[in-house]
């Protein structure tokens, strides 16, 4: 049974500071060495630092990298991440084509991609949600946590975008 | 329900097996015309380069068939549908009776027709068993004829087998449906560069050879070999429609839920014709992601759920030794014609190369090689958003500040065209 079932990786790209720990903490877990070109997430930087995104496989619901991978190498897996199977993977690339984010890496050892698998073999939360936990960029939710996160978001947005006007006196 | 689908390629076993899993008490029955599982055929160059084992081509193995209890009648090409009385008949002359007909047979190679392309050591590479006979062939030298996608791959794959190898091609550049000459001729390039001979505008008039090949002959030189591989396209199977009355055009005419002309009939994958998802316009792109998208709406259809198409989209790598390219949309030959403002963005450093295409400022289709590959996704979703590329420009740099629905990704799509941080 694979680890880390239902969860949900949500980037909050506001709270991100881009200090790549989670780079970091990827590449230590699945690779045995700090190396960020071998992590399956990235930070992109913006505006000189002001703006940190962290990049990921979203693991689509209808992924088209499942679909144009011309080896079937995707697969999903579990947990319901979607990763590269490395015995077929001929490092074409399609994947990376495909995503509408530019989530998977190409391993600069053997060409073939990599994806996050949210730490499919790991008890407790991904490492990359441990390297995280101070500034809280990454978590794990489940997803009516989410969807209830992003609704009092919203809400919390529309509220400073309209403040409420006091109803005239009837 | 009894449900007969023709054809076991990747769409009939999308059906099949979508169709089993909603439907756990109907009778499928798959007719196919080859003696194997369902395997991939995008995946037959990388077995003949030995790049992966022959297992990994297939999709599924037998057992798979016994569990969701799918019946598989091998080496039955369909001959003759017979819509009033719903039976097939198929070439060893047994007819299957159906509620619901689902025509997945997809195309067959299209033979050019030279003088001597039945000799023996004529091969192709678009289905498993001429792919098996182009595997265990010895040879030395071999001629491509045909540069699309499967040319190509089929080349580095004899490549890497050690053969000599010419790719001939009777238009003005390689890959002419998905490149345009500026792509092509960098990646024609680095094909010369790793030993590939690419012949362009060259028409092959005949194959010579006694009982093997020996040579073929071209309209500017004889070129000696021993193996000739046909690639020169995919034709859709519609002549098995069109006898029994179903409407074709380029392939079989389909509907938005992808039902043919005649009720109870429908036809998915490389055999039919639609339209594009972003333009709306007719379009046939025979690739494997099509196919399973239209293969799952027809199941979808065939459980009740009225689930409507939204069309097809152009999208294919080519991939060679260490040269990645990848191209979506339409090409500038296919935007030239229209009405609109074009403007091609290019960005050419080294060996990368960036070409995108917009029409009255939205996205309609690119091309990459090398690293500018990495962000082609982007592109494919802002044309898929239709986002307008001025927009992005006037409010550069400062687009994540000023606001923008997409704001990080707008930020690299401009940095991609050459805007300056």
């Amino acid at each position: 049974m694979p680890k880390n079932n239902s969860a949900i990786l949500l980037i909050d790209s506001e709270k991100c500071t881009g200090c790549r720990l989670c780079e970091m903490a990827c590449s230590m877990l699945h690779h045995g060495i700090l190396s960020p070109h071998r992590a399956r997430l990235r930070v992109l930087r913006f505006d000189n630092g002001r703006c940190n995104v962290p990049v990921v496989c979203q693991a689509c619901e209808d992924a088209p990298c499942i679909k144009t991978c011309p080896m079937n190498a995707r697969r999903r897996i579990g947990n319901q991440a979607v990763i590269t199977d490395e015995d077929r993977c001929i490092g074409c690339r399609a994947c990376v084509y495909v995503c509408p984010f530019g989530a998977p890496v190409v391993n600069p050892d053997d060409g073939k991609t990599l994806t996050c698998d949210r730490c499919s073999d790991e008890d407790g939360p991904p490492w990359c949600v441990r390297a995280c936990r101070d500034c809280g960029a990454l978590k794990t939710v489940t997803a009516e946590e989410a969807v209830a996160r992003k609704s009092r978001q919203r809400a919390e947005q529309a509220r400073a975008a309209y403040p409420p006007k006091k109803r005239p006196a009837a | 329900m009894n449900v007969l689908i023709i054809g076991n390629g990747i769409a009939g076993n999308e059906v099949a097996f979508f169709l089993r899993r909603a439907r756990p008490d109907c009778r499928i029955t798959i007719l196919s015309a080859e003696r194997f599982p369902e395997y991939d055929p995008c995946s037959l160059p990388y077995f003949i380069g030995r790049d992966v084992p022959r297992d990994a081509v297939f999709r599924k193995d037998w057992q798979d068939y016994r569990t969701h209890r799918i019946q598989l009648v091998l080496d039955h090409p369909a001959t003759a549908i017979d819509p009033a009385a719903r039976e097939v008949t198929t070439a060893p002359g047994m007819r299957f009776g159906y509620d619901r007909l689902v025509l997945a047979h997809g195309g067959s190679l299209y033979i050019p027709p030279i003088e001597g392309i039945d000799r023996d050591g004529v091969h192709s590479c678009k289905q498993l068993g001429s792919a098996d006979r182009l595997d265990q062939s010895g040879g030395s030298a071999a001629v491509v004829i045909g540069s699309g996608a499967i040319g190509i791959e089929a080349a580095e794959a004899l490549k890497k087998r050690g053969y000599e190898v010419t790719i001939v091609e009777l238009l003005d550049w390689i890959l002419p449906a998905l490149f345009d000459p500026e792509t092509s001729q960098r990646l024609a390039a680095n094909l010369e560069g790793c030993g590939i001979r690419v012949l362009t505008s060259e028409k092959v008039l005949r194959i010579e050879g006694a009982e093997k090949v020996s040579a073929v002959v071209t309209d500017k030189r004889r070129i000696p070999c021993d193996t000739v591989v046909i690639a020169t396209g995919v034709v859709p199977g519609k002549a098995l429609a069109q006898t029994a009355g179903i409407d074709v055009a380029r392939g079989i005419r389909v509907d938005a839920h992808l039902q043919t002309s005649a009720a109870g009939i429908y036809a998915c994958g490389d055999c039919v014709e639609t339209v594009d998802a972003c333009t709306g316009e007719d379009a046939m792109f025979q690739l494997k992601h099509n196919a399973v998208e239209q293969a799952r709406v027809v199941a979808r259809n065939l459980i009740g759920e009225p689930a409507a198409y939204p069309g097809a989209w152009a999208f294919a790598r080519a991939h060679f030794f260490d040269t990645h390219a990848v191209t979506f949309g339409k090409t500038t030959r296919a935007t030239q014609c229209e009405l609109g403002q074009l403007e091609i963005i290019e960005r050419d450093e080294g060996a990368d190369y960036l070409r995108i295409i917009t029409k009255e400022g939205r996205v309609v289709g690119g091309q990459a090689i090398g690293r500018f590959g990495d962000v082609i996704g982007l592109f494919i979703g802002a044309m898929w958003r239709k986002d307008a590329i001025p927009d992005i420009r006037a409010n550069w740099p400062h687009i994540i500040r000023k606001g923008s629905p997409y704001p990080w990704t707008h930020r690299q799509l401009g940095e991609s065209i050459g805007l300056k941080p």
